[in-house]
């Protein structure tokens, strides 16, 4: 009896809604029936309304939705013009062109009148009409403009970008169904079936994600793809949920009212199992929401992610590992590994050094060290000390020599020989192997007089530096040299000097 | 300057070096927003840690530092880092290494492209190390054993090829270094204490420091990286 009802209900009560759904697809077939077999004797047959009506279509969704402009006719026209010349191998003179562009206007437009159908209303008992237009019109500045309606947008839409509404809503209007005629039994199989679409998506979902983890073109598409057929419909599932629930509710009250009657605690015991199993369908598919949610993040994130990394070259792991295996060196992986770690701030001793440091004597006491001020060491090079005794020795003998000197009177001189003598009164017969006195002879006897008041003034050679050195306060001494290469001096047996005669001037 | 902005520079320093966080979240948050908002204080931090060889990244509103390259005083050693993980020998230390890069790219395949994996789990880890090595693998049937050099990825291929999935009486998967899953669970633990990875229920998810590192060094130092990757692992002209 109840089952009747349904039926009889679903039949009358919803058929009016049915009518108003189907009428958005009534233009459509009413204009492509026949449309150019009869007009112009046939010689348009070629075109297709079908293919103009939806290109037409399109276009005004263009131009008014998302340049967001009415369309004038001309620019009508000029798209048409574009249609005949691309997509159909026909030839139009302008005026044969004008003609068919108004033809196909006045169709769409159906002559400036809604297209209309008439039919039974069982609820009201009364025939009714529904009544569409494609395009209407209006005056923008004595211009007559042309826009799309709502209608025709949402049967271009319908045609693909809208698929059939999700299997969850489906299997749950069934269940609406089913609880409605209490086969509770039944509706618990539907439930399964609506958990295992909920895992499917949950997957799918998964799938898209590892998609656009790989590959963000095909990713980006199998994310708008699972949005347009399964995401768009969490909404209204969600809603489907809620009624659901209600009509579960209402049957338990109903129960409760017949719980005396046959049979009536197996459909309560059913009622309870049904609902509880809702009640985890709905959490499922509340996870499966928050789950999609969270995609809708991601994607967004990866898309903007893939964008930017578009602009800028990044280190790519994989080719970098292939990079590392062709040349087949492992070692190149602390390169890569090592900086990712913490800082190594614990230092250790290793084992040797502890060993070493168990094994090493220590003294019983630290002693300090005595700092002592000391002079800076001054070396003297070899050459330096050789100077050092060159011009002791000449000081040496210039001063015997100048004692000599002076204890002349001015025009008396004496010779070698007496020099040579008293010399060896000073420094004894050594001196005559002494090789200074041989060498400051010879540069004694580069000039022939000598006035050390002069010398003092102005030092010309080596030995006179050294007479100046030697002279202290001998400041009036002078002499003059005369050399007598006959006479020969003999020293020792060893050595033969010239004599030499110093006179005192 | 100021000695004040130089102070909280080396706070900053400090708490880096110490290994605590700077945030702006954590008990270093008023550090966080001197080195955002003080440009003195942000460079002399940046100085310093350059000076000292070490690499800031930010990341998350957070900073993290690493040890540069060839850094003796806070990088770690061969022998440290062996003992730090667990293992004895340095083609064990590599193949650590190995099993990290391969962590990593199930995370990204590239320095800028996060592949939004939420977490690893060890036996992804496995099938990953696995077909990385397959190539090579797939030629170690027939082996000359002079012909393995030390330090080449053959020598990695071996010791994994040697090691059963889990030893028999590793039922419950204990980190070692008799099996792969000890093996890679031993890579987990010590990435772990590193603070790279969070585990939950055998499930090793990445810390914002394992991001910021990836996402920032890589990119930084990809030319020195490709260098050294082609062989130029002495040239110092980075």
């Amino acid at each position: 009896m109840a089952e009747e009802y349904i039926l009889t209900r679903d039949i009358i009560q919803d058929h009016s809604e049915r009518m108003l759904n189907i009428k958005k697809y009534y233009p459509y077939f009413k204009l492509t029936e026949g449309a150019f077999s009869q007009f112009g004797g046939g010689r348009y047959d070629e075109l297709d309304m079908g293919y103009i009506l939806m290109a037409v279509l399109r276009f005004f969704i263009e131009e008014n939705n998302f340049r967001e402009k009415d369309v004038t006719y001309d620019e009508y026209k000029r798209f048409m013009h574009d249609i005949y010349r691309r997509d159909f191998a026909i030839a139009l003179d302008e005026e044969e062109e004008n003609e068919v562009t108004g033809y196909i206007f006045d169709k769409i437009k159906n002559d400036g009148r809604p297209f209309s159908y008439t039919y039974f209303d069982p609820a009201d008992k009364k025939r009714k009409t529904v009544r569409m237009k494609l395009i209407d019109s209006r005056i923008k500045e004595d211009t007559i403009c042309y826009y799309i309606t709502s209608d025709a947008i949402e049967f271009y839409l319908d045609t693909k970008e809208i698929k059939d509404e999700s299997s969850i809503s489906v299997a749950q209007v069934l269940l609406s169904k089913m609880i409605t005629t209490s086969n509770f039994k039944g509706g618990i199989e539907v439930i399964k079936r609506i958990n295992s679409e909920v895992g499917r998506l949950k997957a799918r979902k998964n799938e898209v994600l590892n998609i656009l983890s790989f590959d963000v073109f095909e990713g980006t598409r199998a994310y708008e793809e699972f949005v347009n057929t399964g995401m768009r419909w969490f909404e209204d599932e969600q809603k489907l949920f809620v009624k659901n629930m209600e009509l579960l509710g209402e049957a338990a009250k109903r129960m409760d009212a017949y719980r005396d009657a046959e049979g009536a605690s197996d459909s309560t015991a059913d009622i309870y199992y049904l609902e509880a199993e809702l009640k985890k369908a709905i959490t499922k598919h509340s996870e499966l929401l928050a789950a999609c949610t969270d995609l809708q993040i991601k994607a967004d994130e990866i898309i903007a992610g893939a964008k930017f990394s578009k602009l800028r070259r990044s280190f790519n792991f994989k080719d970098a590992l292939r990079m590392m295996m062709e040349n087949d060196d492992s070692t190149v992986l602390e390169n890569v590994i090592l900086p990712l770690l913490n800082l190594n701030i614990k230092k250790q001793f290793s084992l040797t050094s502890i060993d070493r440091l168990l094994s090493a004597k220590v003294t019983a006491e630290e002693k300090g060290e005595k700092i002592e001020k000391k002079e800076a060491v001054e070396y003297v090079y070899e050459d330096e000390l050789e100077e050092q005794r060159i011009s002791d020795n000449y000081r040496a003998i210039i001063r015997v020599l100048a004692d000599k000197i002076e204890s002349c009177n001015i025009g008396e001189s004496f010779d070698l020989r007496a020099l040579n003598m008293a010399l060896a009164e000073v420094f004894g017969e050594g001196i005559y192997k002494n090789g200074d006195y041989y060498s400051m002879l010879v540069h004694m006897c580069q000039k022939k007089s000598y006035d050390i008041a002069e010398v003092v003034a102005d030092t010309d050679t080596f030995f006179e530096a050294e007479l100046k050195a030697a002279a202290g306060d001998m400041t009036d001494v002078a002499f003059e040299l005369s050399f007598d290469d006959e006479d020969k001096v003999r020293l020792m047996d060893m050595f033969e000097i010239s004599n030499i005669y110093f006179t005192r001037r | 300057m100021t000695s004040r902005n130089l102070e909280k520079a080396l706070d900053i320093v400090s708490a880096l070096i110490t290994g605590r966080a700077v945030d702006n979240r954590g008990e270093n948050a008023g550090l966080y927003e001197e080195y955002q908002n003080n440009s003195e204080v942000y460079e002399y931090a940046q100085i310093i840690l350059k000076k000292m060889n070490l690499n800031l990244f930010e990341y998350n509103y957070g900073l993290y530092v690493s040890p540069g390259e060839n850094n003796k005083t806070f990088g770690y050693t061969n022998e440290e880092l062996k003992r730090a993980i667990g293992v004895k020998l340095n083609r064990e230390l590599y193949l650590c290494y190995f099993i990290i890069y391969n962590i990593i790219t199930r995370f990204y395949n590239d320095s800028g492209n996060y592949t939004y994996v939420e977490y690893v789990k060890q036996e992804d880890v496995i099938g990953s190390v696995d077909s990385t090595l397959s190539g090579i693998i797939s030629n170690l049937s027939v082996l000359a054993v002079d012909e393995v050099e030390a330090g080449s990825f053959k020598e990695l291929a071996l010791v994994w090829e040697d090691m059963p999935v889990v030893s028999g009486e590793d039922v419950s998967v204990r980190a070692s270094r008799g099996s792969k899953a000890g093996f890679v669970k031993l890579v987990f633990n010590f990435l772990t204490t590193e603070g790279l990875m969070l585990e939950s229920d055998g499930r090793y998810y990445p810390k914002d420091k394992f991001k910021a590192l990836i996402e920032n060094y890589f990119d930084n130092y990809k030319g020195r990286l490709y260098e050294i990757l082609r062989g130029d692992k002495d040239d110092a002209t980075h």
